[in-house]
């Protein structure tokens, strides 16, 4: 699944008139960005922050210094209006935060769950009857006589982007008030009229309309956010309408990632080698690995919330390469990291403490065991239904399928690069200060008990040694514990995966170096740090580490296509669940990419195969296996008449 | 008054219809011919001292960038006239048409009623009109409704709800609310309402088309392009049931009196701006990203002025049937 890019990202090739043509008109009409990137949500900053808040306070452990944050957000705002209330607000959500937190500087033992929840929920109530407070406020300012139109409809759609904070929940939970609302809203925006142009069309403004509409709108809020509110007891921390008649209690909020989330993936995509491939072997005849291939893509082998918001493998690596971009409040540290152990995504799972991963690159991983940053897994399979049944909380998933997932990521290989000859020494091409570099990484160093930066990244294995060991860069759980050991990781492909460490602490090569040499005592100078940082790169480079457009729907569809290669090999072992997972995987694919189409013309192309993949799904549930195989033939026959078109 | 929701610069008409509703599209107004691009006009030395050329640009909603963008299309457009450019931004075009009433600018980009006002009221005159993704210097109103909702036709929608953009508003009112009218189910002779339960102004297109995507009305008459205001996932829960007839582009006007040599070379320098060159791509996509210009005649406003003066925005609408110099505001 390829759901990203890289706004900053440029095509580096040369494309057909027409084709620039086409894509400029996409990329103009959505924004300048693919239609499968996920735009952020277009919120009030109150609204962004109350909810980014909401989402980390019902996290375990809580990231109090995202709260923090959003809390201040949120006074800034309304210290314009209210000085005195803000700072209130702001003091006492800070008491609490700090009292949970225990002294600065001191241990900060996680907090007893009770202490937790208690404070998460006390400055929930905060903030929620914060919010209220100041789209109120804002509500109040644009029904006082502001002497014209403009004033008043800055303030007006300044509330509604306020109370907005609550719109997610209001929808789910109490529809018939979230319309009702929505009229109120359009009733004030209509009641406003218009000045007109050059003196015709002035529409007066309606103020006992306005009044009216604004006076039923802050009293649903306020009767439900106000000074009143509490959370409910034993449910979520959310904005819950519980005095609305209308209230649903039995409604289900939708899984939802944060304001400020980002599962987009960098384009242009990074450009994967898989070794089948490269080797001319037709796609078509290597039936486990288009399955494992699907599967990779799959949002359906993960279970809720990860599937809700559409998270697959490729989602954090992204064609087999790390994805630098993903990030989700409360969750990632820094872009490019996740907490996999969390209680977001797999409460059963959760360790309870923070501890976002830098997410890993898995090209060449058949040569990189163990897995996992700290190598606590010996088998990539048993790694990889971790990752699906406890870090994503999904099913437990067929023999098959994993044997699918194993082979394909079997196929994941190293960019080839250039500069290094088999041993993988650098070759005569790579920069002399690459090559003053190698000298050092292979210098044995008293600060390192006489090994060298090769005895760990053994250029002949891939750099690698395949061992674990403590270098200090892992916080541990009490004086003197043996829990800092970390898998050595490969420096092939290592220039295009920033940042560094196993918890993304080192934003560059260079600094990682700086890190070793005034940890260990290295000694070495400047230039040396050059020259080391200089080989490091090299060896970390490769041959066109990135695809050359990025456009790309035209390689998606063809992915598709190689799914469906596996359609006989499962209906002959009546592999009911994989087939439809990869037509779902297939259909979900289509339209979460279709926005991507060049020419907007041939999108009929695009649903009708989205929706021959759904058929499919419901042939299959039918157990009409002929309908089946008639539809899998019907939306082969489609893509080969129009895969020219679909681009 | 606030300006419309503008075009999204680069979209194929097309596609709406072909996406929503299978309605193919007329040709509307003269599309763009490559073979007729003239030649970028002579480069001349800039005579800093005479008084610069004034040209008003409109913005939408990022003033910033629009005061950015602008700037380089006078740094462009300078060696072409000999004199020096000056652009400023105003984010209504009232303020528009008053500078140029008062000789505060020479030039302005506007929609098609505020030209057709200005037209009447100062005299102002069409210059050159934007030319979309579709090559074509036309858009179209659509009325929008839930895909979901069994709406599947504007009678359909007999005492129902109904959200436009503004009241006034050609893409998000007038010609959405022409549909009706042609269909004689609203009275022409005034903002009548008779048919519909309610009818409101949301405030631009996002929020009209977002009113019927979360059920606050059954339908939204706005731009063509308005569904692209919404996210992705969004979009195709909304669907058109009917179009408006076409309107011409966005345009640039002149105001009265502003000498023909300085309009023709102003015209010529936008007219020769190739998208296809990376040069003059950079150009018009500073230019609200349009695909480059046609020049504008009287005639392509006909249609739209008739429906303008059906709703007493334009006092004589006859005289948009004629060019310029065979007739007068």
């Amino acid at each position: 699944m390829t759901m990203t890019m890289n706004s900053q990202a440029r095509s580096r090739v040369t494309r057909t008139r027409s084709t620039l043509l086409a894509t400029a008109v996409v990329m103009g009409l959505a924004g300048s960005v693919p239609g499968h990137v996920i735009p952020p949500e277009n919120l009030h900053p109150v609204a962004e922050a109350y909810r980014r808040a909401t989402f980390v306070l019902n996290l375990n452990p809580v990231v109090w210094e995202q709260v923090e944050t959003d809390v201040t957000a949120i006074a800034d705002h309304w210290r314009n209006i209210d000085p005195d209330a803000a700072e209130t607000f702001e003091a006492a959500a800070g008491r609490i935060i700090a009292a949970i937190q225990g002294e600065p500087g001191g241990p900060t033992p996680a907090p007893e769950p009770p202490d937790r929840r208690e404070a998460a929920a006390a400055v929930f109530t905060l903030l929620t009857r914060a919010v209220n407070a100041i789209g109120q406020a804002k509500l109040d300012v644009a029904r006082q006589d502001l002497g014209s139109r403009e004033p008043v409809r800055l303030a007006m759609r300044e509330a509604q982007g306020v109370f907005a904070s609550f719109d997610d929940v209001l929808l789910a939970t109490d529809p018939i008030a979230f319309r009702a609302q929505g009229q109120r809203w359009l009733e004030l925006s209509s009641a406003l009229g218009t000045a007109g142009l050059l003196g015709r069309g002035e529409v007066p403004f309606q103020r006992q309309r306005f009044d009216r509409a604004a006076t039923a709108i802050s009293a649903y809020v306020d009767a439900n956010f106000g000074t009143a509110f509490e959370p409910l007891p034993a449910r979520a921390l959310a904005p819950w309408p519980a005095r609305s008649p209308t209230f649903d209690a039995s409604a289900v909020l939708p899984a939802k990632l944060p304001p400020g989330s980002n599962i987009n993936k960098q384009l242009p995509r990074p450009r994967q080698v898989l070794n089948m491939a490269t080797r001319g072997v037709d796609e078509r005849e290597t039936v486990l690995i288009a399955l494992g291939d699907m599967a990779f893509d799959s949002t359906f082998i993960f279970g809720d919330p990860a599937r809700t918001v559409g998270l697959s493998c490729n989602t954090c690596h992204n064609k087999s390469m790390t994805n630098p971009i993903l990030f989700v409040p409360g969750v990632s540290r820094r872009p490019g990291g996740i907490d996999v152990s969390n209680s977001f995504f797999a409460p059963h799972a959760n360790n309870g403490h923070f501890d976002p991963l830098d997410i890993p690159d898995l090209r060449g991983i058949r040569f990189t065991a163990p897995y996992g940053r700290n190598g606590r897994f010996v088998s990539l399979r048993e790694f990889v239904r971790n990752v699906i049944v406890n870090e994503f909380n999904g099913p437990e998933p067929d023999p098959m399928l994993l044997d699918g997932l194993v082979a394909y990521m079997f196929e994941f290989d190293f960019l080839p690069n250039q500069y290094l000859d088999r041993n993988g020494t650098l070759r005569d091409e790579a920069s002399v200060a690459a090559r003053r570099g190698e000298t050092i990484f292979n210098r044995p160093f008293p600060g390192m008990n006489g090994a060298s930066c090769a005895d760990c990244h053994v250029p002949g294995a891939n750099f690698v040694d395949h061992r674990r060991h403590d270098l200090g860069t892992v916080g541990h759980a009490e004086p003197y514990a043996r829990d800092g050991a970390l898998d050595t990781p490969t420096l092939l492909g290592i220039t295009y995966t920033s940042p560094y460490f196993h918890d993304g602490s080192q934003p560059t090569l260079r600094a990682v170096n700086e890190w070793f040499n005034t940890s260990f005592e290295l000694g070495l100078s400047p230039s040396e740090l050059d020259d080391l940082t200089a080989y490091v790169e090299t060896v970390g480079s490769g041959i066109d580490a990135y695809e050359d457009t990025t456009f790309t729907l035209q390689a998606e569809m063809e992915e598709f296509s190689f799914f469906l290669s596996a359609y006989e090999f499962m209906a002959q072992r009546s592999k009911t669940d994989l087939l439809a997972m990869t037509f779902r995987t297939i259909a979900f694919e289509i339209r979460a990419h279709r926005w991507d189409l060049q020419n907007w013309t041939h999108m009929p192309v695009l649903d009708r195969l989205a929706r021959l993949m759904d058929d499919a799904v419901a042939a299959l549930e039918a157990g009409d296996v002929q309908r089946v195989r008639a539809l899998v033939g019907e939306y082969r026959q489609t893509y080969e008449e129009h895969r020219k078109l679909l681009i | 008054m606030t300006p419309p929701a503008r075009p999204p610069t680069l979209l194929t008409l097309l596609t709406v219809g072909l996406l929503t509703t299978g309605l193919t599209t007329p040709c509307g107004a003269g599309g763009a011919d490559e073979s007729r691009r003239p030649p970028k006009p002579p480069r001349l030395t800039v005579d800093e001292a005479s008084p610069p050329l004034r040209i008003s640009f409109i913005s939408y909603a990022n003033p910033q960038q629009v005061a950015s963008d602008s700037a380089a299309i006078c740094r462009y457009l300078e060696p072409y006239l000999g004199i020096p450019v000056k652009g400023f931004v105003s984010t209504d075009y009232g303020s528009s048409i008053e500078a140029m009433r008062y000789e505060q600018a020479d030039l302005a980009f506007v929609d098609p009623l505020a030209f057709m006002m200005a037209y009447e009221q100062i005299g102002a005159r069409p210059l050159l009109l934007e030319i979309y993704a579709t090559g074509k210097p036309v858009y179209y109103s659509c009325i929008w409704v839930r895909r979901d909702s069994g709406i599947t036709a504007i009678e359909d929608l007999a005492g129902k709800t109904i959200a436009f953009a503004d009241q006034v508003d050609m893409s998000g009112h007038l010609l959405p609310r022409d549909i009706f009218v042609r269909a004689e189910l609203l009275g022409d002779d005034q903002l009548a309402n008779e048919f519909f339960k309610q009818v409101y102004f949301a405030g631009g297109d996002e929020q009209a088309v977002r009113a019927v995507l979360n059920g606050f009305v059954d339908a939204a008459g706005v731009s063509e392009f308005s569904y692209l205001l919404l996210r992705p996932e969004e979009r195709d829960q909304v669907t058109v049931i009917a179009r408006s007839v076409a309107s011409p582009s966005h345009l640039v006007m002149a105001r009265p009196g502003l000498p023909d040599d300085v309009t023709a070379r102003f015209k010529q320098a936008l007219l020769a701006l190739d998208p296809n060159e990376p040069q003059d791509k950079a150009i018009l996509d500073k230019l609200y990203g349009v695909q480059g210009f046609v020049e504008a005649k009287f005639s392509d406003f006909a249609e739209v002025a008739a429906i303008a003066a059906r709703f007493g925005f334009v006092k004589k609408p006859d005289v948009f049937a004629a060019e310029p110099g065979q007739t007068g505001p």
